[in-house]
This record gives C-alpha cells, structure tokens and sequence, in this order.
C-alpha cells in the first residue's frame, strides 16, 4: 500500500500551518515531504520528484516565485500556491510562471483536500499525454475531432473564437489560466483590449451554455486573474 | 507643476479679484462722487483674494496693491503716489495692517477648517478600532478558554464535548477571519482613496464570485437575483465590492430576523451601478438607520451576545464605497425589511464590440 500513495511536497515555513496540512494530507493517504525553506524545498523536490507541491510563496530565503521557476525547468507537477491576500499580485505571477492553482489564506480543510485532488488530477492528464478525443464536465461534452460541443446532450453555437476558448481551458481543466495566459494563445499577443474582449467572449459562452451567476458548472471566474474549467 | 499651474490660478484670481475692485470704484466715485467706500471695497477683495487663494502671500500681495490703488487712485492728489502728505501716509498704513489682517484671519479659519476634518477622520479610525478591539476579545476568549479545557482535561472530557468545543473554536474562528479581512480592507484604502487597485470588472463575474462564495458558507440561503442581461463592465476594486457585497448579504443574514426572502439586485442607469441588497426581515429601527455607517452601533450595545460586527462591516463598506466615489445608503423597505444600496460610477461601454 505504502508505494502507490500520492508524494505531497508542502513548502511552507510556519510550522502550525505546515503541521495542520501535513496533518490533513495524511489523514487522507497521502505520503507527505516537508521543507520549510526555498532551498532546502528544491533539493527534496529535485530528489524526491513528488506528485504535487504545495507551495507558500512568502517564503524567508527565496522568493516562492523562485521555487515554481526552478522547479519547472525540471518538470511539469503540478503546483498549488497558499498565497496570503497581500501577495494578490505574485499569485497571478505564480499562475503565470505556471503554478496550477492557488489557495488563500486562511482555508479550510475541504477547499485544500478539493484542490489536492483537483490538481493531481490534472498532473495525470499533462499536456504530454495523447490528446482525448473528447472532453466531458457535467453535461458538458466536447468534441475535439468535430470541434463541436453539448450540453445536456444538444449542440451549442459557439464561434470559432469562443470554442477555442472553451477547448483551451478544457485541455488545462481543474487549473486557473490567467487572462494573460489565455489570450497569447488565442490571439498571440496582448493589447489594451485584448482582456475586455476576452471578458465578452466569456460572458457569451457563459450565456450560450446556461450559466447563471453564482452556479458555474464548468467555468469558474478568478476574479482579477482568469478562469478555470472545472473537472468535477 | 502641479504647483506652478496652482500659482498661476491664484495669481489670476487675485489680479481678478482686484481689478474688479478698482473698476467697482471707478464707478462709484463717477455715480455718488464720494469715496468713502473706497477702502472697504478694497478690503472686501483683500478678504475674497485670502479666502479664494493658498496661503498668507497672496491676501498680503493683494493688500499692498491695494494700498498703492487707493493712494494712488482715490485719494488726493488723483493719478499720482503721494506718500508724503501725512493723512494719505496714515490712511495707507491702517488700511495696509486691516487688509493684512483680513488675509491672515482668513487663512487661519482655513487650516482650522481642514485640521477638523483631519481630526474627524482620525475619530472615525479610533471609533472603528475601539469597536474592532471589543469584538476580537470576545471569540478570541472562547477559542483560548475551549482549546485549554481540552488541552488539560482531555480525558475527562466526552467524546461530544469535544466536538463541540471544536465546532465553537471552528466558527469562531471563521468569525475572526471575516472581521480581520474587513481590517485589511480598511488599511487598504488610504485617506484619499488612492491605494485602490481599480479594474474594469464584468459584473456577471463579480456577482458569480460573490454568489458563490455565499452559497459556500450559507447553503439554505437562497438569494433572488436580478442584475442586467447586457455586457456590463464597472470600473472597480472587485476585491473589495465583493467584500461589500458580501458583508451586505450576511449582515441580512445575521440580523434580518424572521427573513424569508433575499434580494441582490443591480441597474445601470445615468452613468451609475446602482447595487441593492434587500429582505423581508424585522428591519431596522428609523432612528438606528443615520448611525449604520459609522461603526457606533456595537459600542453602544457592547453586551449584544449575537457578536454582530454589523457596526464594523458597515462602516468597512461605506469607507470602500466612498473610497470609489459613490454612494451607500439605508432604508426601511415599505414592505418591511431592509434595503442597502449603494451606487458606483460606470465607465461609458457603448463602444464595446463583439468580437
């Protein structure tokens, strides 16, 4: 049993926080690495290689930046930021340099366990991996082949713009793309506009699948930092 | 340059101010042939130049050009300075220390005016954090007293009581979580409003985040939305109108007794957002509603076991709200319950294209 347990690296350096996740990841059969410096995090993660990494980005050594740049550079697990609400504008940093997702402070245990799973989720379906042909959420379905999507089992209209919108996050479901991420690979490149008309484009697919406020089934808005397909 | 172009609003202001006074003059001596108004009106635009302009230099610089004027103008000998002749001497002099201090009282009134303000805002801090400070105490002495009993008596206490304790220690936890983020609300906004990280903001997603977040902690609570079905995008901090937002609907949640009903609704019209949040509870008293905002309530009634917060959320969303440059305002609904609104200013989204 003891070798097909997850491996969750938790970098964080205040010690209650650190013990009470720990605790929590353990209770629910994950294998847990601890370090509560920058450095000493990279060296665990680069000999450890764990399934996924909760990241404190206030850390006292290097920046928590720092760590998702190194550790990129060596592999694609998927990395889960506790960002405290005066670091807003590294998280979106964080998400850019290509964390998967992030939790602020303070959190309860059922929003951690979520995202654990969420990400871990993703991890398995990394880009790398052959590409589905389809793509389901809910009674969402979309079919890559025929470039066409269903809800509930009838076809949405979308654009050509709108459905490759909707494909890219489905293709990085259960992590949050920032506005900045989304619009260079949809349009290339980023102008004053360019997060308004994105901002449009969502709300029309919003409305072409139903949504309503305050019920997002596939799609949820980060306010300020960019949307996230939801895979459960 | 700010305050080049300022000097040179106030030196326009006092060459207008003056040379009105000359002409005003000028006329009257050619209409009552007399000038025993003449220094009055002087000093009249001394004391409009003083309370027109910045500082002491202008009022004084007006004073002296007065003197000139009317030594020079309207007294005799006309059209020519005259500094010898005793009585235009004398009559130079006090109309120069009248007008001088004219300037200076004037000023003065002006710095005071401005420092009551200053001292205004400072008790509005002070009130809030005597309020903060007597609402933190309590849960905090409830997690503090719960998590030693457990600590030190872990084996004689049954199974249930610990889970009670804990669930108590939990909420009040999360109560302290709720009220710290609206303390860091508030050091946010600057006292000019200009630590605000202003986006445009589509409303559907400010209004999706909010619902959501609510439902989270709130499950049976259902909300009644109405909002438009148009692209609308608001110029804001979506961070803190959320919070507002919020803080509205759990203040209904909390204090709206015998509620049945909650409302969230948004119109634009006339180049505002204008947000509502209303229920159909007990209401609040009429003479209660002009202190909502200023964070008194909960010092007035420091015994209110419910450990509202509602005094300290309110007086959070009007600084957030007037931080934006809108409104926030409270009202019985004619139905019963409450009605808060607030409005914020639109940006002009005409030109907005689909693409």
């Amino acid at each position: 049993m003891g070798n097909n347990k997850y491996k969750i690296l938790i970098v964080e350096d205040d010690r209650s926080i650190l013990g009470f996740v720990q605790t929590i990841l353990e209770a629910n059969g994950y294998q847990v690495l601890t370090a509560e410096r920058c450095a000493q995090g990279l060296l665990v993660f680069s000999s450890h290689i764990p399934d996924l990494v909760v990241l404190d980005l206030g850390l006292p050594d290097l920046d928590g930046t720092e760590f998702i740049r190194q550790a990129r550079a060596l592999s694609a697990v998927p990395i889960i930021v506790l960002s405290a609400r005066t670091e807003e504008a590294d998280k979106v940093s964080a998400l850019d340099l290509g964390a998967n997702d992030y939790i602020t402070k303070p959190f309860g245990t059922a929003e951690l366990l979520a995202r654990v799973r969420a990400a871990l989720r993703s991890g398995r379906l990394s880009p790398q991996a052959t590409p589905a042909s389809r793509f389901t959420v809910d009674d969402l379905v979309i079919d890559y082949d025929r470039r066409q999507v269903t809800v509930a089992g009838s076809p949405v209209h979308l654009t050509q713009t709108e459905y490759n919108i909707l494909a890219f996050l489905s293709q990085h479901t259960g992590k949050v793309m920032t506005y900045a991420a989304i619009i260079r690979e949809i349009w290339g490149s980023m102008d004053d506009g360019s997060v308004k008309k994105l901002q449009v484009n969502m709300a029309n697919i919003r409305k072409k699948l139903g949504c309503r406020p305050g019920d997002s089934r596939y799609v949820t808005n980060e306010l300020g930092v960019g949307y996230r397909m939801l895979d459960e | 340059m700010q305050s080049k172009k300022r000097a040179l609003l106030d030196f326009g202001r006092m060459a207008g101010i003056l040379a009105l006074a000359f002409a005003v003059n000028l006329i009257l001596r050619r209409l009552f042939n007399t000038q025993t108004m003449t220094p009055m009106i002087f000093v009249l635009g001394v004391f409009l130049v003083a309370w027109r302009t910045q500082g002491y230099l202008w009022g004084i610089l007006a004073s002296l050009i007065s003197v000139f004027a009317v030594n020079f103008a309207f007294t005799y000998p006309y059209w020519e300075f005259n500094l010898i002749r005793p009585e235009c001497l004398s009559s130079a002099v006090v109309m120069l220390v009248v007008s001088i201090m004219t300037s200076a009282l004037t000023t003065k009134i002006k710095r005071q005016e401005q420092m009551k303000a200053e001292a205004e805002k400072e008790r509005m801090r002070g009130n809030l954090l005597r309020a903060v400070s007597h609402d933190l105490r309590t849960p905090l002495t409830s997690i503090y007293g719960a998590c030693s009993a457990m600590l030190e008596n872990f084996d004689e206490i049954p199974r249930e009581t610990h889970m009670k304790l804990l669930s108590d220690v939990c909420s009040d936890a999360q109560w302290l979580v709720r009220m710290v983020e609206n303390l860091l609300s508030v050091t946010r906004i600057d006292a000019d409003g200009v630590s605000l990280a202003k986006n445009d903001t589509v409303l559907e997603e400010l209004i999706d985040t909010v619902l959501v977040k609510f439902h989270k902690h709130y499950p049976q609570q259902a909300v009644h939305l109405g909002i438009p079905d148009d692209f609308v995008s608001i110029p804001m901090d979506a961070m803190l109108i959320s919070q507002v937002l919020m803080n509205l609907l759990e203040n209904a949640v909390f204090h709206a007794k015998g509620m049945k009903n909650l409302w969230l609704r948004v119109e634009v019209r006339g180049g505002w957002a204008y947000f509502s949040v209303e229920d159909d509870g007990c209401g609040i008293p009429e003479e209660k509603l002009p202190k909502l905002f200023t964070g008194m309530l909960d010092s007035e009634a420091p015994t209110d076991l419910s450990r509202s917060s509602m005094g300290i959320g309110l007086s959070v969303c009007s600084a957030i709200i007037k931080a934006h440059g809108g409104d926030i305002w409270a009202k019985r609904r004619p139905e019963g319950g409450t009605e808060v609104g607030f409005r914020l200013e639109m940006e002009d989204h005409h030109g907005e294209q689909q693409i």
